[in-house]
């Protein structure tokens, strides 16, 4: 009886592992919902007032002060080229900058709208594998495309887009220069 | 627990670093002076109590080591051992090994030491039994002891005796006293300094924002809060002395690899300096040092021809000035001559043959700084080969220090460094430019001036104007900034402000100053002056390289502090390539 009950229990926790719940928070980008994994936003706070960098790509707005830290605030619009055909993207009101903290940086990412949160099973992620990059294109931040009644939300990881390549570029600009 | 020893060992390691180093300076003037009993006594009783300290800790290594030291100077304090040259090289050898021994404290490193502490037991051996065979009296019995082999043991216990005899003689007249010293780690220091900074920021906001209701409420506040951030900077002041005093064995090594001589002078060694700023330039000081030695001072038979002693002198000389301090380094060599650091500089493609005829002695000199830029002839393992003075440079640069040199051709060269008393603040001129605040570091600041379009012409790929009679570069700094993007293929980017601006319209312009480079920069608005407190970038913008760091205004905005001396070496370097590349194209 007992190993029956212990039998059961096993199958449930493996049951549970497959389809686990994702909290994700969700925001919009141009005209698509894009989504970050909860862990890797620490708080939305009203987007303070931002000092230009000099030296920097154009998706880096500047750096800002919140909460005593500086911090860069991207815009992922502009990284995306999402922005194109839209209208001039400094005349959009960014209200919100979502702050990303790793133990590498911190960088603030600015979004339009107040996000939300999302809890969403693991079975309704895909893997990224059928979505179609430009080549050239680094795509390791598209983590998958998840699917919420006929929603599509795009997850990314935000630390990947910081990494490396952007600001090696930035590097080696400099360097050249 | 585990912090409580790690606290300990720490303790341990900083008494026992300043120990090592007094034994090196002792053992210097000894050198030159053999019979110094002063000498001889002090280093006798250092050792005692490193051996003391280091055996009460269970680091045995150490306090093995120092016993055989402690051994060897109580032989020399009897008089039953005579310091010989030879000796000192062994006895140097042996302090190095136990510097090395003290700062692999707490980390996996090995240290051999076995070797050197053997050689010193067989000297101490030796000479004991050579001594008493030279008098008439203890000949036989001194005779049959050197013919045995003597059990370490017994030698040991005989040295043992000694040193007990010894050091109960002096416990007599030991009293027990309290340090009035505590001894802090400077990354307490360092968080401390760091919240002060803090709180700094936040009561310039509480009172920007209150300015118009109560200000007199925060004026108490405001007088604290400045007392204690002065308080806290002046904890983190040491005397250069700490650093200038281990320069006598960086002089001593080099002047010996190179077969000559030098005397050390040192002055000003109570001049107060942030510990930091200490830290981080005690490599460049070696370095340059070192080049004292090694390019600067002649060879002894070379300075008798020229009838100065054949004792080369190096002065490490610092004082303390309203901006902060400066360091000098003085050597009565032979001097640089302009003309072939002219002649590298074009050799090794750092200059054009066309720029280089219109800079003053004073200008080229500065090219000893530029990154794969040596004057040696040969490399030799004191002198290096060239990766040095650029090192020197940027190292004093992060510091936001300058660096100067002055040179007479068979009289002498004297590195002149100045640096900040302290990193924590800074005083500053604020600007705008596009409606954010950015801040220049008054170190480089020469003059404010008002220009109108009419004074500033086109010349190359950049702009220059007047200033005392002497024409200078002039950069926008929005189109340095921002206009790289903006400007259209052909044109210099550089000019782009230029071309936008009216007759009429008056510009503000900062003249800047830096390594021998005068510069004015165009900016919106200029501001006011103030002290700050600049905090380092953090990444992923760590890698801007005009940025220097940023303060927070009481506004609460970010306000960028420009790095003077990258922004100059970008703005020249841009020029020398485009020239560069019309030289290329324009011979045919």
């Amino acid at each position: 009886m007992e190993v029956k009950e212990k039998k059961k229990k096993n199958a449930e926790s493996v049951a549970e592992k497959t389809y686990q719940n994702q909290q994700l928070i969700v925001f919009r980008l141009g005209q698509e919902e894009y989504a970050l994994h909860i862990d890797q936003v620490k708080e939305v706070v009203i987007t303070p007032h931002i000092t230009r960098m000099p030296q920097t790509p154009s998706f880096v707005r500047g750096v800002a002060n919140i909460r005593g830290n500086i911090i860069a605030i991207i815009d992922l619009e502009e990284k995306f080229g999402l922005s194109v055909g839209l209208e001039e993207p400094s005349k959009q009101a960014n209200n919100f900058t979502l702050v990303i903290e790793s133990e590498e940086f911190k960088i603030g990412v600015l979004v339009k709208e107040v996000p939300n949160t999302l809890s969403i099973s693991e079975a309704d992620i895909e893997e990224t594998s059928n979505v179609i990059h430009e080549a050239g294109v680094e795509s390791g931040y598209i983590k998958g495309v998840a699917k919420s009644g006929d929603r599509l939300i795009i997850l990314i990881d935000i630390l990947k887009i910081m990494s490396e390549k952007e600001f090696d570029m930035l590097t080696r600009k400099q360097a050249l220069a | 627990m585990a912090s409580k020893e790690k606290e300990y060992q720490e303790l341990f390691t900083a008494e026992a670093l300043e120990n090592q180093e007094e034994l090196n300076r002792l053992l210097t003037s000894l050198e030159k002076n053999p019979s110094d009993k002063a000498a001889i006594n002090s280093i006798f009783r250092i050792t005692h109590t490193l051996k003391g300290n280091a055996a009460g800790l269970g680091y045995t290594s150490i306090a093995e080591m120092a016993h055989v030291l402690e051994d060897l100077f109580g032989e020399i304090r009897a008089g039953k051992f005579v310091l010989e040259a030879e000796v000192f090289s062994s006895i140097y050898k042996s302090i190095d090994i136990l510097s090395e021994l003290i700062q692999a404290l707490g980390t996996d490193k090995v240290v051999r030491y076995k070797g050197i502490k053997t050689k010193l037991e067989v000297l101490i051996k030796n000479k004991v039994n050579q001594a008493p065979s030279e008098t008439a009296q203890e000949e036989a019995p001194a005779k049959t002891a050197s013919e045995e082999i003597i059990p370490q043991e017994s030698i040991e216990a005989v040295a043992e005796e000694a040193s007990t005899e010894t050091s109960e003689a002096s416990e007599s007249d030991n009293k027990i006293s309290f340090s009035d010293l505590v001894q802090v780690p400077v990354r307490k220091l360092d968080n401390l300094l760091n919240l002060v900074g803090e709180l700094i920021i936040e009561r310039d906001r509480l009172i920007a924002q209150n300015q118009h209701t109560r200000s007199n409420e925060y004026s108490r506040l405001n007088r604290i809060s400045s007392d204690l951030q002065y308080s806290v900077m002046d904890v983190r002041l040491v005397q250069v002395g700490f650093l200038f005093n281990k320069f006598h064995r960086v002089v001593r090594d080099a002047a010996s690899v190179e077969a000559k001589q030098v005397n050390l002078k040192l002055e000003g060694i109570d001049t107060e300096i942030d510990r930091n700023i200490l830290q981080i330039i005690s490599d460049s000081l070696i370095h340059i040092v070192r080049n004292c030695v090694g390019h600067g001072i002649e060879m002894p038979d070379a300075r008798k021809k020229l009838s100065k002693p054949e004792q080369g002198q190096i002065t490490m000389r610092a004082r303390s000035e309203s901006e902060g301090v400066i360091i000098e380094i003085t050597d009565d060599g032979k001097g640089i001559d302009a003309e072939v650091v002219k002649k590298k500089a074009i050799e090794k493609g750092l200059l054009l043959p066309e720029i280089a005829k219109n800079l003053s002695p004073r200008e080229i000199l500065m090219y000893i700084f530029e990154p794969g830029f040596s004057t040696a002839e040969k490399v030799t393992a004191i002198s290096g080969r060239g990766v040095g003075m650029d090192v020197v440079k940027k190292a004093i640069d992060s510091v936001g220090g300058t660096i100067d040199v002055e040179t007479e051709m068979g009289k002498g060269t004297t590195i002149r460094l100045a640096l900040p008393s302290s990193m924590a603040v800074k005083g500053t001129l604020l600007f705008q430019l596009a409606d954010t605040e950015y801040a220049i570091p008054l170190a480089y600041t020469e003059a404010v001036v008002s220009l109108y379009k009419k004074d500033i012409h086109k010349v190359s790929f950049g702009l220059v104007t007047q200033y005392q009679g002497k024409a200078i570069g002039l950069v926008f700094l929005s189109d340095l900034f921002f206009g790289e993007e903006a400007a259209s293929e052909g044109t210099p980017y550089l000019q782009k402000g230029y071309s936008e601006i009216q007759e009429k319209q008056k510009l503000d312009v900062i003249v800047v100053n830096y390594g021998g480079k005068t510069v004015g920069f165009v900016v919106d608005k200029l501001l006011q002056q103030k002290e700050i407190v600049e905090k380092p970038l953090s990444r992923p913008v760590d890698v801007v390289k005009f940025i220097g760091g940023v303060t927070i205004l009481g506004n609460g905005n970010v306000c960028l502090v420009l790095h003077i001396p990258a922004i100059l070496s970008h703005i020249y370097n841009y020029n020398y390539t485009q020239s560069r590349r019309k030289l290329a194209v324009s011979p045919n």
